[in-house]
């Protein structure tokens, strides 16, 4: 668990995503943004604890910025830590990533292809250079 | 196996088991050809997985302790039919997880045991599920009523004690479960923690933990042993409780220490009738 200094990690949430590439893409993003990219300024949240209605969980939300990762347009992550009560920074989509890609074959729900790994590469890339403010965050977009 | 499953999954991303969890509900899918369901997006949009749910029983899986799925599936009233615990799992096989949310190649192969794990007993479970000779289901019932509810007690070879709990006893040895008013009564029986084997127990100590999506409770044992066995089983179908709570939903057996002078504690099926009927009567 990180250090929370003032104003805490920024913490990234991606969409629950299982069963679909998009949601592969948007969760090894994460990872690797949380793991590799920006380990020191960033935290992850399970979207699940929030759905069920965890009180640490839903404090968390509210007293961190937060930037979500969506595979598909249903905005999932977005909408549930919206509706939480926490302020989403950055919206990221997986989709519009795939919009530099066209009729890339990402790979699988369970496995990515090299195709899938450079759009996780990309996105991760993006985002946490938006973290460090470096960006606007590229396909992202400003949820106010 | 020829089985499949609506499975859902906890969220699985910011713990250990997590990912374990993910990782195993995808295999399955793959090996029975079942269906995952997204738990976030079920929360949001229930009626995306409504043909799904209907035609195909459910399958949760959990990493954790804060049980996710679990706690997903009776928050929007979705009856459980199997279930798995990847973290129990674990600790089952002996293997405890680094903090990396990545699965190495030794938590793969711990993913790969619980899923055969899961495929074999499943396929053991509806092959030899009747077995049990020594221990056979009760055949004839006194039934106890209230309002629309009907309480069925065993005639013979069942005590019961007073906190509904029941023990049948084969020699020095004794299976011991939950009353059908019991099960009735703490309705759809999601979780079961079974007791240690081996520990040696008190009459009326605990016995695990049951728990539904209405109330949490610990069985009281009728008698005082060792515990030689426990149903594993129930942990991934702890709804056998309540299809069968004198047979195949039986929760523990204990190597009798002092039956003959506990048994003055305990009632017969006529006796605990009695006691079940003031019981209801004061609902």
């Amino acid at each position: 668990m990180k250090t929370e200094a003032s104003g805490g990690p920024t913490l990234v949430i991606p969409c629950s995503g299982i069963g679909k590439v998009h949601g592969l893409i948007s969760r090894e993003a994460t990872y690797e943004i949380v793991d590799r990219l920006a380990p020191d300024t960033t935290d992850t949240l399970c979207l699940a604890l929030l759905v069920t209605g965890d009180e640490e969980a839903l404090a968390k939300v509210r007293s961190h910025s937060c930037i979500t990762i969506d595979g598909c347009p249903k905005a999932c992550s977005q909408k549930n830590v919206e509706m939480a009560g926490g302020q989403v920074t950055e919206a990221v989509r997986v989709v519009d990533a795939f919009k530099n890609h066209r009729g890339a074959q990402p790979g699988t729900a369970t496995k990515l292809s090299e195709e899938g790994w450079t759009i996780v590469h990309e996105i991760a890339d993006e985002t946490a250079r938006a973290i460090r403010g470096e960006t606007t965050g590229g396909d992202t977009q400003d949820a106010q | 196996m020829g089985k499949r499953f609506a499975i859902l999954p906890c969220n699985g991303l910011d713990k250990a088991y997590g990912p374990l969890s993910r990782e195993v509900a995808l295999a399955i899918a793959e090996h029975t050809e079942s269906e995952i369901i997204c738990p976030v997006l079920l929360n949001n949009l229930q009626a995306r997985y409504e043909k799904t749910l209907s035609g195909l029983p459910l399958l949760v899986v959990d990493g954790c302790q804060t049980r996710c799925a679990t706690k997903l599936a009776n928050k929007l009233g979705i009856k459980i039919d199997q279930k798995i615990m990847v973290s129990e799992a674990a600790k089952e096989a002996g293997t405890t997880l680094d903090k990396s949310l990545r699965l190495g190649p030794a938590t793969l192969k711990l993913a790969e045991e619980i899923v055969a794990g899961f495929l074999d007993g499943f396929e053991k479970k509806a092959t030899t599920a009747d077995s049990s000779a020594e221990f056979d289901a009760p055949v004839e019932f006194i039934t106890v009523t209230h309002d629309k509810y009907v309480f069925k007690i065993p005639i013979e070879g069942y005590l019961f004690n007073e906190n509904d709990c029941w023990v049948r006893v084969v020699g020095g040895r004794a299976r011991v479960g939950l009353s059908d008013y019991m099960q009735q009564n703490l309705t759809d029986i999601t979780y079961f923690e079974p007791p240690e084997v081996g520990r040696v127990i008190e009459q009326f100590d605990e016995l695990g933990a049951v728990e539904s999506a209405k109330a949490a409770t610990s069985p009281i044992s009728p008698v005082s042993g060792k515990i030689v066995a426990v149903n594993s089983a129930l942990v991934n179908s702890p709804g056998t409780i309540n299809e069968d709570p004198y047979g195949k939903g039986w929760i523990a057996e204990i190597e009798l220490a002092d039956f003959e002078s506990e048994r003055e504690l305990l009632l017969d099926g006529s006796a605990y009738a009695e006691t079940l009927k003031k019981k209801v009567a004061d609902l």
